[in-house]
């Protein structure tokens, strides 16, 4: 008995689902896919986008926009190494969200259609509203990729309803947050918990105005050295972490948004699109306190490298390639960029964003959502995030040496030699496999 | 005669790899065919592409042997092993003795512990990423004490260990419970007839009639153990300071992650030699049954 | 004898064995309560067990508006039912000769299929990827599936289990002229049905949690499967639990419920066997 209402409920299921209506298309338009990689709100927020663009400006130029969700940005870059491998390039998408990882895979694809391709064909088109450093991002060994779409910083979260209490400004540098470590605090409370890792050691070396790798970070050709040992920065830097760590202010492990959101971490670093969720947890339990990324020390100019996603292109013929860029200007236009910054705590890649009502009004109402942009207005041009080739390695490799050198008491420059061995080891098998 | 035996023998091959063939064929075109070119890569220059680009002989390997990460990997994986497979052997044939037979309830019992094993590896290890979360997560709170779990390099290893084994159990008694059940009634019978006690049944008699399905698990559990990656690379990333990097976590991200294919196949062949060996080990161990 | 009397170690027993269920089952009871809970809620300290309302359907609702998941479970049902017949199929062949005959480089042939368990499934992905789409099967669900069915941990369980069989049974069989598939299908498989069952679950469940293949091979929303979808609520940034736990709580369900259905199977078929034996 119970077997036949099981069954007959499976059935119903089935029938039910594959009866879903899917959208059909008019014959007229083109059809450009857009693979992405947005989940939670961000993925609301992108699909909202989309529908409103399929509903007014382009039903009137004739193009409609599918939405692919292609997993995480590891898994999409994934997928497009397998497709360029097979050679299957007709079931790549015409536009397609890219982080850093698939910088260097995308930018040796023929199938690419990059953004200085698109300059040859249409010279007149202009990037000007793109903000320099976002778009400065996606340049690859002078090659224009793609443009900015989801662009975030790092930036310092702090709990403002603590520090106030105990008359503490916000922090500016790594001295100021290891100083409150002698304010009398919460038994278990933690004032800082952070182990760095390629953009973070990379943020804090540009701030001593050095690179982590040499090519400008890798972003004029490929990187076969460091480039922060023989000037110093490295080690000035490792000593200020060691310093750090002994006020007793800095925890050797990564920060948890939920141990900050229960209000046991006074202080993070952590993306500047991690702030919606953020709030959602912190839950008005305390007030969130957002500001600018932590420097060295006094001395050292501030600021953070950007990071997030871009977006490209492939080629699939004049026609689609030209609606795929009129897809891209929308997305990257200036509401479009406004909504998704205020939706998903990106910071609008475009200047004229900025300049919109909504995006203005939005931030008097929550100036915690300014400091993104502001941040980026003032990091200085030279500080160029990482690309290297074996990116998962250097990322993990940096963590665990500092984490090192925390947990065994070794000294700076210990570190900075063990660091400079493992870390050209990676660059130099890499090297050795591409030439 | 003689000649009738000898078709019969030459039919019974032939119908031998008729039965063969569909799995045989599905192995070889998608295991053992990628498998070759792992091989291949693993000699030689490989670019981010996936490309040969030319033969290095064993410099790959070289080079792997040399790295710290390695000896970590290698380290964390046989650690791995060694504690999840009897531990969940243990766990798993405790737990198929204690719901095998049928006493009231025991239906609901079985088909709950059993269910857990339809919890994805990534599913679970979400859930004991928050449970063990020294802030948040329930177990500290309940318990009172103030491990740091995931965050401290001498219990992390231990924390992966939990998952593993947590995800092992539902199978393992699902496993045993049907063993036991299909156990001869008549001889434990006739055993306790002739005043044999409760353990004296279970060491030496149900356990040596359910051999085959104890090395099937230990055996299926070790490749397993050896191949431990999910919950590493949702949970700890290999940290803190590569107190649980394993070795095919190290596959991905010193592979995949680097775009340095020729190093994941070197990895995955070592991984593939060890894993054989265990095997062989194992079976070997248990000549006589089966087909060994 | 006292089966049926109920005496104070019976009682302990019982109590020992609730524990216990509870104690393993308590990571998806700890699940199930986390997906009612609310961001906030799941920061607040002291951490606790319960929601504040069982009634905040909040994150189920994001389950099933992110994505059409109604389609999603159809195509993962279908895909992992068609991997666990052909590889359940292949593996019984395979066990069958395995078990009953004789022939050349059996021991070599069993160890190399033995070998596939070994490899690291996700070295050969990119080469399949290639072959799957040579074979024109990209965004099908024969190209999900075709790359899970080699079973060979089913194959070695089921060479056991058919070893374990009375061979008198076999040849009771042949004398009544049943040919080596019609033993196989009427007489072996029904006797050993505990075996397989379980191991059909097993290929069930693992093919229900693919992730990587099925997102990699389809192209369209219309192929992708729950596992596809749930990643779905999960962002690179951060992590909102109490949805992650609703969507794991959503998948396995259809799973679970094979497994109430299935237990009947199993059972049945024991006391069957009790019966005639």
């Amino acid at each position: 008995m119970k077997k036949h209402v099981l069954s007959a409920l499976f059935s119903a299921l089935f029938l039910l689902t594959s009866a879903l209506p899917f959208s059909g298309l008019a014959q007229t338009t083109v059809d450009v896919t857009f693979w992405h990689s947005m989940s939670e709100e961000a993925g609301e927020a992108l699909s909202r986008i989309v529908e409103r663009y399929n509903e007014t400006t382009g039903a009137e130029e004739g193009i409609h926009v599918t939405l692919v969700y292609q997993g995480k940005y590891v898994d999409s870059v994934t997928k497009m190494n397998s497709m360029l491998n097979s050679g299957d390039t007709e079931h790549l998408p015409d536009v397609m969200q890219l982080d850093a990882t698939g910088k260097i895979v995308y930018g040796a694809a023929d199938a690419a259609y990059t953004v200085d391709e698109l300059l040859q064909e249409a010279p007149d088109t202009d990037l000007s509203d793109y903000l320099p450093s976002a778009l400065q991002n996606w340049n690859v060994d002078g090659v224009q990729l793609g443009v900015p779409f989801a662009t975030s910083t790092t930036l310092t979260y702090y709990n403002k309803t603590v520090l106030d209490g105990l008359g503490i400004p916000a922090p500016e540098t790594l001295q100021e947050i290891g100083r409150i470590a002698a304010f009398p605090l919460e038994e278990d409370a933690t004032v800082y918990a952070c182990i760095p890792n390629t953009p973070s050691l990379a943020n804090w070396l540009g701030q001593l105005g050095s690179y982590l790798v040499d090519c400008e970070n890798g972003s004029a050709g490929m990187a076969e050295r460091l480039d922060c040992i023989q000037n110093g920065a490295l080690e000035t830097f490792l000593q200020v972490w060691k310093d750090l760590y002994d006020t007793g202010a800095l925890a050797n492990r990564e920060a948890s948004t939920d141990e900050f959101a229960a209000g046991k971490l006074l202080i993070m670093t952590a993306s500047s699109s991690t702030i919606a969720s953020l709030e959602n947890k912190i839950g008005g339990r305390f007030e969130l306190g957002v500001c600018a990324y932590p420097k060295v020390n006094e001395a050292s100019s501030s600021g953070a490298t950007v990071s997030g996603s871009c977006l490209v292109m492939f080629d699939h013929g004049q026609e689609k390639r030209e609606a795929a860029w009129k897809v891209i200007r929308f997305l990257t236009g200036p509401e479009a960029q406004a909504e998704f910054a205020m939706k998903a705590g990106y910071i609008p890649a475009v200047g004229s964003a900025l300049q919109t009502d909504t995006w203005r009004s939005f931030i008097l109402q929550h100036p915690q959502y300014a400091a993104g942009a502001e941040q980026l207005a003032l990091t200085p041009v030279m500080m160029r995030s990482v690309t290297v080739g074996p990116s998962a390695d250097f990322y993990y490799s940096i963590m665990n040496d500092v984490s090192e050198m925390l947990d065994q008491d070794l000294s700076a420059s210990e570190t900075a030699q063990m660091m400079e061995e493992d870390l050209t080891g990676m660059l130099e098998q890499f090297a050795r496999n591409n030439r | 005669m003689l000649m009738s035996l000898k078709r019969h023998k030459k039919r019974e091959q032939a119908r031998a790899y008729l039965y063969l063939f569909p799995i045989l064929l599905f192995s070889v075109v998608f295991v053992y065919y990628p498998f070759l070119k792992t091989a291949l890569f693993s000699v030689s220059t490989v670019n981010f592409m996936g490309e040969i680009t030319g033969f290095s002989g064993l410099d790959n390997y070289r080079y792997l042997f040399s790295r710290r990460e390695f000896s970590a990997a290698l380290g964390n994986t046989l650690r791995l092993t060694a504690i999840n497979v009897p531990l969940t052997l243990l766990i798993a044939l405790c737990l198929g003795k204690l719901f095998s037979n049928s006493r009231p309830g025991n239906g609901l019992f079985q088909t709950l512990i059993a269910s857990t094993m339809a919890v994805s590896m990534s599913a679970a290890s979400m859930t004991f990423r928050v449970l063990l979360n020294p802030t948040i997560g329930w177990l500290n709170a309940f318990l009172g004490i103030g491990v740091r779990w995931y965050e401290d390099r001498n219990t992390a290893l231990y924390g992966i260990l939990m998952v593993t084994v947590w995800m092992g159990i539902g199978f393992g008694f699902l496993l045993f419970q049907a063993a036991f059940r299909n156990v001869d009634r008549s001889v434990v019978d006739s055993a306790r007839l002739d005043g044999a006690g409760g353990m004296r049944i279970l060491l030496l008699i149900e356990l040596p009639l359910i051999r085959p399905t104890i090395l099937y698990s230990v055996c299926t559990n070790t490749i397993l153990a050896l191949m431990t990656s999910g919950p590493v690379m949702i949970i700890t990333k290999g940290g803190p300071s590569r107190a649980t990097t394993t070795l095919i976590y190290l596959m991905y991200t010193t592979g995949y992650g680097s775009g340095n294919y020729a190093m994941a196949a070197c990895i995955a062949i070592v991984s593939f030699f060890l894993t054989l060996l265990f095997t062989l080990v194992s079976l070997q161990s248990n000549k006589g049954e089966g087909i060994g | 004898m006292k089966k049926h009397s109920f005496s104070l170690p019976d009682a302990a027993l019982l109590l020992l064995r609730i524990f216990l269920c509870l104690l393993v089952v308590f990571p998806c009871v700890y699940a199930f309560l986390g997906s009612f809970k609310t961001a906030d809620e799941f920061s607040r300290l002291p951490p606790r067990l319960f929601p504040d309302s069982f009634l905040n359907l909040s994150n189920y609702e994001a389950v099933f508006t992110l994505a059409p998941m109604g389609r999603y479970f159809f195509n993962s049902a279908g895909t992992t039912l068609l991997v666990c017949i052909v590889k359940l199929l292949s593996a019984m062949l395979a066990a069958y000769a395995f078990t009953y005959f004789d022939f050349r480089f059996k021991k070599t042939l069993f160890v190399f299929l033995l070998g596939t368990m070994m490899i690291p499934a996700d070295t050969v992905i990119v080469t399949n990827y290639q072959t799957v789409s040579r074979l024109a099967l990209t965004d099908t669900w024969l190209g999900i599936a075709i790359v899970s069915f080699a079973g060979a941990s089913q194959m070695f369980m089921l060479t056991q289990a058919f070893s374990q069989a009375p061979l008198a049974l076999r040849q009771a069989a042949f004398l009544d002229g049943c040919s080596d598939l019609r033993f196989l299908f009427s007489v072996l498989l029904p006797y050993c049905r505990p075996v397989w069952v379980t191991l059909f679950m097993q290929a069930f469940v693992a093919q229900w949690n693919a992730y990587l293949w099925p997102l990699l091979v389809t192209n369209s929303d219309r192929m992708r499967t729950v596992q596809v979808g749930i990643s779905m609520l999960t962002s690179t940034e951060d992590t909102n639990y109490q949805v992650i736990l609703a969507g794991t709580v959503a998948a396995i369900l259809p799973p679970v419920l094979l497994f109430i259905l299935v237990r009947r199977l199993i059972s049945h078929s024991l006391t069957e066997g009790a019966v005639s034996g």
